[in-house]
């Protein structure tokens, strides 16, 4: 859901992207093109203005006034630069000039007078506009250069593409995550607000229940009632605390608090507690560990143990104690593997007993097997379910280097 | 003398329930439903130990732990429906003896409670049974058919953290850790031998041992049934 909703963005925003880079640079040709010489014919206007500037033999006359703005001004050079004709020649344009001077004026500009200019056979009209009114600028370019002009287009475009993507791809992550975080907090805090509210009134029901188990003037019908009570009031508890948790695991809101830990004496102490708790209490547990030591491992030692504790409490949740519950620990390659083994998980969940199952291990499971998945992802590892007699889950995690 | 308890909690059928269970075992109680009603209880009842819970009506527990401190220095044991570790650590980093989540069971309430006592007020009888063996925590002997016996240093570390746990696996490693500051690599046998050496000192038979059980891959299980 969450891929679905960013790949959506990510081809919103591709889509977006090309749209603003296709009316941009569409805009500008067009702008260029409306402009410039490409888009306004300067000569003909000269050629027209040319045409009405005429030698009479003693004088020319000028008709065409109505052609030119009333701020521009022309003038007629001889064959020797020298002005033979002017129409609101400014006081700073020379009256003659040399042919380097002609040169420079006539792509650039006349005393800062930007101007036009028409070869005549009687010389050169030249028409000038006032300073600062038109921006001229040269463009010369190597032929090659001119022909790979698309590819180079074509490159930048695809680069300035490729930034715009790249940006929102970070900027859609970070709105995204944030999104989310604010969903899973409001989330969180709900599922934690509702175990809360549980709590409390789940330690009278367990309490009186434990007591009422213990008392003895009850009959022995209503003490075994009390137990279930307080046996299935457990396993809310448990729900609860694994839900919270899982959910904490989920939006990444459980902070590891890792340690160096020694593998045996953390599987004897967790087989330990497990034992002391009475959990296996009526099963034939067995602990196996190899004679060499196990490799030290960077772990969070309250989440191991809870993964740990969640795989024994499942074996015996869902088998009879005359079955055996086997817990150890073993080193493959770079792995460090924790395995609980025992039970057939009968009634549970149907799975391919070759194939090792879901990572979640089923959503028939629950909370618990899901919460040892999570934890075993959060140390950088996984959770293997193996369905089959004996049912066996491993734990597998990265030794530290 | 029974120790008097101050049961701080906003919800009134907890507050009973734990009052109830604490009272079967023995305890004296008073309760207190806000953290003003606590301080003025703590002040006029003298507790030996509070329950306090983190969520009150007039303010948290964390803040009524720093001024019960300030008035008298006793153990306070958390109570409380939060079980983030933020909220565990900051109780047990604030100073507090334990913390319970609920929902806890009432056995579970008063192994910690008595721990807690037993710690503090250094609760102990010098001479205890195990058996037809009496133990002299004091002396630091054993004491059968009226031959008194000696414990060494580690033999005394180990029947001790057994006796503490009694009834229970303690773990080879948590032994080695009693005994040698530290799950120590390589103790194992070192321990072994101090085992069967305060087997032959405590149990009659200790080809079969009573009460010192060994737990096969795990440690070792003092009989909790034979000692007084």
């Amino acid at each position: 859901m969450k891929l679905r909703s960013l790949l959506k963005g990510a081809m919103l925003v591709a889509v977006s992207a090309l749209l603003i880079v296709a009316v941009t640079l569409l805009g500008l040709v067009a702008f260029i093109y409306y402009n410039s010489n490409g888009g306004r014919d300067w000569n003909t206007p000269m050629e027209k203005l040319s045409s009405t500037l005429l030698w009479d033999g003693t004088a020319y006359s000028f008709t065409g006034d109505e052609l030119l703005e009333k701020d521009q001004w022309a003038i007629l050079l001889d064959q020797e630069g020298q002005v033979v004709w002017s129409l609101r020649k400014p006081d700073d344009v020379p009256e003659r000039y040399t042919v380097s001077k002609v040169a420079s004026f006539t792509r650039w500009y006349l005393s800062d007078y930007p101007v036009q200019c028409r070869v005549r056979e009687d010389g050169v009209l030249v028409v000038g506009s006032p300073k600062g009114s038109v921006w001229k600028h040269d463009i010369a370019m190597d032929t090659q250069a001119l022909l790979q002009t698309p590819i180079w287009f074509l490159g930048f475009f695809l680069l300035a593409l490729g930034s715009v993507l790249g940006l929102a791809w970070v900027v859609l992550r970070r709105w995204f995550r944030q999104e989310q975080q604010v969903r899973d907090a409001a989330r969180s805090d709900w599922i934690n607000g509702v175990s809360h509210d549980i709590r409390t009134p789940l330690s009278v029901v367990m309490g009186y229940a434990a007591q009422l188990e213990e008392a003895p003037d009850l009959a022995q019908e209503h003490k075994r009632q009390a137990s279930a009570i307080r046996a299935q009031s457990q396993m809310i508890r448990d729900l609860v605390n694994d839900l919270n948790l899982t959910m904490r695991l989920d939006c990444e809101m459980q902070a590891l608090r890792k340690e160096p830990l020694q593998p045996v004496a953390f599987l004897r102490q967790t087989a330990a507690d497990f034992l002391n708790g009475g959990m296996g209490s009526g099963f034939d547990f067995e602990i196996d560990l190899p004679d060499t030591p196990l490799p030290e491992i960077k772990a969070d030692p309250f989440l191991l143990r809870r993964a740990v504790n969640n795989l024994l409490i499942n074996c015996v949740r869902h088998n009879t104690p005359d079955c055996s519950i086997c817990l150890g620990g073993r080193e493959e390659g770079k792995e460090l593997i924790l395995w609980v083994e025992g039970g057939t998980m009968a009634g549970t969940v149907q799975m391919d007993s070759s194939q090792p199952s879901e990572p979640d291990g089923g959503a028939a499971h629950g909370t618990g097997l899901r919460l040892v998945a999570q934890i075993a992802a959060a140390h950088g590892g996984k959770a293997e379910f193996h369905n089959g007699t004996p049912y066996r889950c491993e734990l597998r995690l990265p030794v530290k280097e | 003398m029974a120790y008097r308890i101050l049961i701080v909690d906003d919800e009134l059928t907890l507050q009973n329930m734990v009052q109830e269970i604490l009272r079967q075992a023995g305890y004296e109680t008073e309760v207190a439903l806000s953290c003003a009603q606590a301080l003025e209880r703590f002040r006029a009842a003298v507790p030996d130990a509070v329950l306090l819970d983190v969520m009150l009506p007039d303010g948290d527990g964390f803040a009524l732990l720093e001024k019960i401190r300030q008035v008298r220095d006793v153990p306070v044991l958390f109570l409380s429906a939060r079980d983030e570790d933020e909220a565990r650590l900051r109780g047990l980093g604030l100073g507090a003896d334990d913390y319970i989540t609920k929902p806890f069971l009432p056995q579970e309430l008063l192994l910690r409670l008595r721990a807690v006592l037993r710690r503090v007020y250094r609760e102990e009888s010098h001479a205890v049974r195990l058996g037809e063996v009496e133990i002299d925590w004091g002396k630091g002997t054993v004491r059968r058919s009226r031959e008194e016996i000696a414990l060494t240093a580690k033999e005394f570390a180990l029947l001790r953290k057994l006796w503490e746990e009694r009834g229970n696996i303690v773990t080879i490693d948590a032994l080695c850790a009693a005994l040698w500051d530290g799950p120590l690599v390589g103790y194992e046998n070192t321990l072994m031998v101090h085992i069967r050496r305060l087997r032959e000192k405590v149990e009659t038979d200790p080809s079969h041992p009573k009460f010192l059980l060994t737990v096969r891959g795990l440690g070792y299980r003092l009989r909790r049934e034979g000692t007084t």
